[in-house]
């Protein structure tokens, strides 16, 4: 009893030893200083940027691409709206080539699976060239492997558009001194879009994807064809 | 899960038009507490009713521009929506403390625009192409 009555009292002076007095409270805690900037709605870092004015528009001002998208008559209007549902059409159904070559591809197989799940954008495998739009080259490219990927691509039907999946087929990668190595997949087929990475996230290469679709809702064919 | 008793309940407390431009940009009809902005106008929202919605789908951003991608929200509030921290950045005093004031701006990617980043090399190529030179005849 008379022990156990001699722990408790230890055990609560420890506890007084250990407890930060009350007029140093406030020293106690770290970064008390700075209160005005906790202030509501300030952003941490400010932009030079405003809402009304994104860095996409600041980017575009002047461009080709800017001039295409704003008709001028009759006949561009009409154009470029046949143009938008063309655009629409393909972004919502875009069927890639699967060329997994090495453990890029496994990435790829998850960008498929449960979680990303591209179905929801349309994106569905298909195993035959000649019915896909998309290639995505996953992988290391070797030159006794590159023929064969020309022969695929010179298989598929206009209009067509590659992604190149990480280093190895950005620029050779790891690979990029080996002596049987192609030095990225744009010396073999013209590329889109290159996604970076070793191996890129499957959260990565549908972002790829994302942006796959923007380059195909920047298309203005009809438009490039009248002023021609 | 998406039904239309939840739809209708959610127009109601969004309202018409906020309700309009949710099944325009996002697909779904969503309603929780706004909870705040960041620089580039986008608005992010939230919901912890495990009723109203799934777990994991609780946050949310409404984009401000009309073509929109993730990289435009900035890292502080991709830390908030993707659950790395609690507090949102409006709230959250440690981000506040230890955000150097030298922290260059957030600009969201600019890949396919003129602002994209080009490499380049400075150094001396490597590689000499072989320029076919004839000697002149004698």
């Amino acid at each position: 009893m008379s022990f156990a009555l001699k722990a408790a009292v230890a055990n609560a002076s420890w506890r007084a030893a250990l407890r930060c007095p009350n007029t140093l409270a406030a020293r106690c805690l770290l970064h008390t200083s700075q209160p005005a900037r906790m202030a509501e709605q300030q952003p941490v870092v400010p932009s030079p940027t405003s809402p009304t004015e994104p860095v996409t528009l600041l980017a575009q001002q002047g461009s080709l691409q800017l001039s295409l998208q704003q008709p001028k008559n009759g006949a561009e209007y009409v154009l470029s709206t046949l143009d938008k549902v063309t655009n629409w059409a393909r972004q919502g159904s875009m069927w890639p080539m699967t060329f997994g070559l090495a453990c890029c591809a496994v990435e790829m197989m998850h960008m498929a699976a449960a979680r990303y799940d591209q179905d929801r954008l349309g994106v569905v495998f298909r195993a035959s060239p000649r019915q896909s739009d998309i290639m995505i080259v996953a992988g290391t490219l070797t030159n006794k492997m590159a023929p064969a990927l020309r022969k695929v691509y010179d298989q598929m039907p206009e209009p067509r558009w590659v992604i190149s999946m990480g280093s190895c087929a950005n620029g050779g990668g790891y690979y990029h001194y080996s002596y049987s190595v192609v030095r990225g997949c744009d010396r073999i087929v013209p590329v889109d879009i290159y996604v970076p990475g070793c191996p890129p996230t499957a959260e990565a290469l549908l972002y790829g994807m994302l942006q796959l679709q923007r380059k195909m809702r920047r298309s203005r064919k009809g438009v490039l064809w009248y002023r021609k | 899960m998406v039904s239309l008793l939840r739809t209708i309940r959610n127009l109601r407390r969004a309202g018409f038009k906020e309700w309009w431009r949710q099944m325009q940009y996002i697909g779904d009809a969503k309603a929780g507490t706004y909870i705040g902005a960041d620089q580039f106008g986008n608005r992010y929202f939230e919901n912890r009713n495990g009723e109203e919605e799934i777990p994991g789908r609780h946050r949310w951003v409404d984009f401000a521009q009309h073509e929109y991608h993730a990289s435009q929200v900035p890292p502080e509030w991709h830390s908030w929506i993707q659950h790395i921290r609690k507090e949102p950045p409006s709230q959250d005093t440690v981000m506040q403390n230890l955000t150097p004031p030298w922290q260059a701006p957030y600009t969201e990617s600019l890949t396919g625009t003129r602002g994209a980043y080009r490499p380049y090399n400075t150094a001396v190529p490597k590689i000499k192409a072989w320029d076919p030179k004839i000697a002149a005849r004698s």
